[in-house]
């Protein structure tokens, strides 16, 4: 079969390769990966307590998670990142608003209205309350 | 000279060793860094393409990508959290329940 | 090109994202406090309501056009699509109301609609950009409803997993997408299919192809890329489960179709026997005949049904596939219809799981012994999805798999060279009769050792009841809706010769 294909005939097979590859290195390795690595290091929900031995710690050590920083580092980013869409928009506003005024003025204002609606529905979850 | 070849190696290796870091680390959070790498490394070519190609396109695609993987890190560091709480481990090879 | 414009186009759209609004608001103020009952009620209501709405305004208001040259795309057969998109979520958000896992309402019924409004964007993207977004969208919102019971582990880790190898297939993608812009210069799936054909074959190009497929075959839990769905499946909430298996699966295999005849027509390639050619149709026939083997062989191992389901999905995954890899219009109306009558069917059926897993607490097979005493109009319902899945006639399972088959075999008659799929599905096809039979064993002959009557809420069974109608419906005059996809196909592209 093989020696009867033409090189171009072999060279059309390429990208099956290629796909095959990328399937071995993105399902197999995963798999493979997972496997070795819970044979060798299997490591107890013990481990990870305070003290690995000796005393056994009183209460729950999820106590020092706090998770009003990460909460609010979240919160920071979300909202941070969006202003990038401010600058473009900034730039092109004054062209803009003389041809398509509507889309311009549109857009940035429902844009900010999503983002209101968010932070309002924050607000009262509570999410930046940080004495509770 | 820089030219575009170089950008698309950097992008590929970067690629290659996000996709490296998801597929050997073992801890969540570096799994985790590592997904945005090949995030990024995908970003990298396609500024290096608008740049190269003269066209704008390719960085509009950033700026999005750049907001999209944002929502990423929050909606994948709240499952983290959420398996904290419950499982009091960062590990992936913690992930067992659901494996008979 | 004006704002109002962009609103009237995107109006079912708007809808659903003021009806979000909504649950959201009347859950967080007005409702807070009362009893968690209610709520559902209340944000089920609210989230049908939005959706018949939407549908609605699709059909009375039926308008068409293109934004910004085509980066989102409003055309009769996207119209189609959305309305049974919107169908299944409103079926989803009713079958939810028989959970009760979570105290926060609004927020899983708000997260089931922005699922939603993913899905409908995914199906009017035709630029990188909008897909890339609309994709994640929907999939950030799906791995948030996976891991949406916080107190179960299980949901957790079905969560956590389907984040990893998702985020894995989308920067996949994206990589596949940014070598697509960079060898043409364009977003635009139709400008970037035009410069393709005129720069010689690449060898990038062939990279980004089989990243593009690598992360859509993610999306469709194709093999190899299927390790998260059977653990999603079982370990998710069975609502979020159901909208993963039906929604998520008609818009993605709706992109998968747009991005590979749309956007990579000039790369088709052969999958036929002996003249395999480089392409994206080889890459495909690899994939469908790999979900094929391994989702139906995998299935019969299984004890969970949400576990058996996962694994059916693998296969009937394997199946569509066929309709994109006929690349015609005929295939690509035998691939809407199947995936559209596959969203009814596994509603149904997790909807029946979702019943016996609260009654019983549990999955597994044993569980739904006795069911047909236990609550005949259930077991009913589980006998015609399972058979239909199966591709029993006259159900419509059947006739989904037989335009497949003709689509494909039409599409290839020159040559039959493809036959070797088509002969591989039929074969596998009666294998899985074996392990929906095994289901079907379970609910009418074996016993339960205490047989008392399942209390199935009245909306669960009139959903129940109704999409196994659709089921049977579609099965006695598929012709229903084959003759408006086909319509709808004709005037979305008139020109469309293929």
């Amino acid at each position: 079969m093989v020696v009867a294909m033409g090189l171009e005939q072999m060279d059309q097979y390429a990208p099956v390769l290629m796909m095959a590859l990328v399937a071995i290195a993105a399902s197999g390795g995963m798999l493979a990966a997972s496997v070795i690595a819970g044979k060798r290091g299997h490591r107890p929900a013990i481990k990870d307590t305070a003290y690995e031995c000796g005393m056994i710690p009183i209460g729950s050590n999820s106590a020092r998670f706090a998770v009003k920083f990460y909460l609010v580092a979240m919160l920071f980013i979300l909202f941070d990142i969006e202003t990038v869409f401010l600058y473009p928009w900034a730039v092109v506003y004054k062209d803009m608003l003389t041809t398509n005024a509507s889309l311009i003025l549109g857009g940035m204002i429902s844009f900010m209205a999503i983002l209101a609606v968010g932070f309002a529905y924050i607000l009262k979850k509570g999410a930046l309350n940080w004495r509770e | 000279m820089i030219g575009l070849s170089h950008y698309l190696a950097l992008s590929a290796i970067l690629f290659s060793l996000g996709l490296l870091g998801v597929l050997v680390r073992r801890s969540l959070l570096v799994v985790y860094m590592s997904l945005e790498l090949m995030l990024n490394a995908a970003n990298l070519a396609l500024v290096a393409f608008s740049r190269f190609n003269q066209n704008l396109d390719g960085q509009v695609v950033v700026f999005f990508i750049i907001t999209v993987a944002a929502a990423e890190v929050a909606v994948g560091l709240a499952l983290i959290v959420a398996l904290f709480r419950l499982r009091q481990t960062t590990h992936i090879e913690d992930l067992n329940t659901l494996n008979h | 090109m004006n704002y109002g414009e962009l609103l009237k186009l995107l109006a079912p759209e708007s809808i659903l994202a003021l009806t979000l609004l909504l649950v959201l608001g009347a859950d967080a103020t007005f409702l807070s406090g009362r009893a968690p009952g209610l709520r559902r009620a209340v944000a089920a209501s609210l989230t049908v309501a939005g959706c018949m709405g939407a549908i609605y305004w699709i059909f009375f208001f039926p308008i068409h056009g293109h934004l910004f040259s085509g980066v989102l795309v409003v055309d009769p057969l996207t119209q189609v699509t959305k309305q049974v998109l919107l169908l299944l979520t409103a079926a989803t958000a009713l079958l939810t109301l028989e959970t009760a896992f979570t105290p926060h309402v609004g927020e899983y019924f708000g997260l089931q609609l922005l699922a939603t409004l993913g899905f409908l964007f995914m199906v009017s993207s035709e630029d990188i950009l909008t897909i890339f977004v609309a994709l994640e969208l929907a999939s950030l919102s799906l791995y948030m409803l996976a891991s949406f019971a916080k107190g179960n582990l299980a949901s957790a880790e079905a969560g956590l997993k389907y984040f990893l190898y998702g985020g894995l297939a989308s920067a996949f993608l994206l990589f596949g997408f940014s070598l697509l812009y960079g060898l043409t210069g364009e977003t635009l799936l139709a400008k970037i299919a035009a410069k393709i054909t005129t720069t010689p074959r690449d060898p990038l190009l062939v990279v980004a192809i089989s990243m593009v497929l690598t992360g859509l075959g993610f999306k469709i839990a194709a093999v190899p890329f299927q390790l998260w769905a059977p653990d999603v499946y079982e370990g998710a909430p069975t609502p979020s489960a159901a909208l993963i298996a039906s929604g998520s699966k008609l818009a993605s295999f709706f992109l998968l179709e747009k991005m590979m005849t749309i956007g990579l027509s000039s790369a088709v390639g052969s999958g036929a026997f002996h003249a395999l050619a480089a392409g994206w149709v080889p890459m495909l026939a690899m994939l469908a005949g790999l979900s094929l083997i391994v989702g139906n062989l995998t299935a019969l191992a299984q004890t969970s049904v949400k576990r058996l389901l996962a694994y059916s999905a693998i296969a009937h995954a394997g199946y569509a596939l066929l309709g994109v890899i006929a690349n015609s219009s005929q295939g690509f109306v035998a691939l809407l219809f199947y995936v559209m009558t596959y969203g009814f069917t596994v509603l149904g059926a997790f909807g029946v799981v979702a019943v016996v897993e609260r009654q019983t607490g549990s999955d597994r097979l044993e569980a739904f012994a006795g069911l047909s005493r236990r609550s005949p109009v259930l077991a009913g319902v589980l006998f015609v999805c399972l058979l239909s899945l199966a591709g029993i006639p006259p159900l419509a399972g059947f006739f989904g798999k037989f335009y497949l088959f003709a689509a494909i075999l039409r599409a290839g008659a020159p040559s039959l060279g493809i036959l070797w799929l088509v002969i591989l599905a039929i074969a596998l096809s009666a294998v899985s009769l074996f392990y929906y039979l095994q289901v079907l064993k379970q609910a009418f002959v074996r016993e339960a050792p205490l047989e008392l009557p399942f209390s199935v809420k009245p909306s669960t069974q009139l959903v129940l009841i109704l999409l196994a109608l659709c089921v049977i419906l579609f099965g006695c005059a598929p012709d229903l809706l084959v003759s408006k996809l086909l319509l709808a196909l004709k005037a979305a592209a008139p020109g469309l010769v293929f």
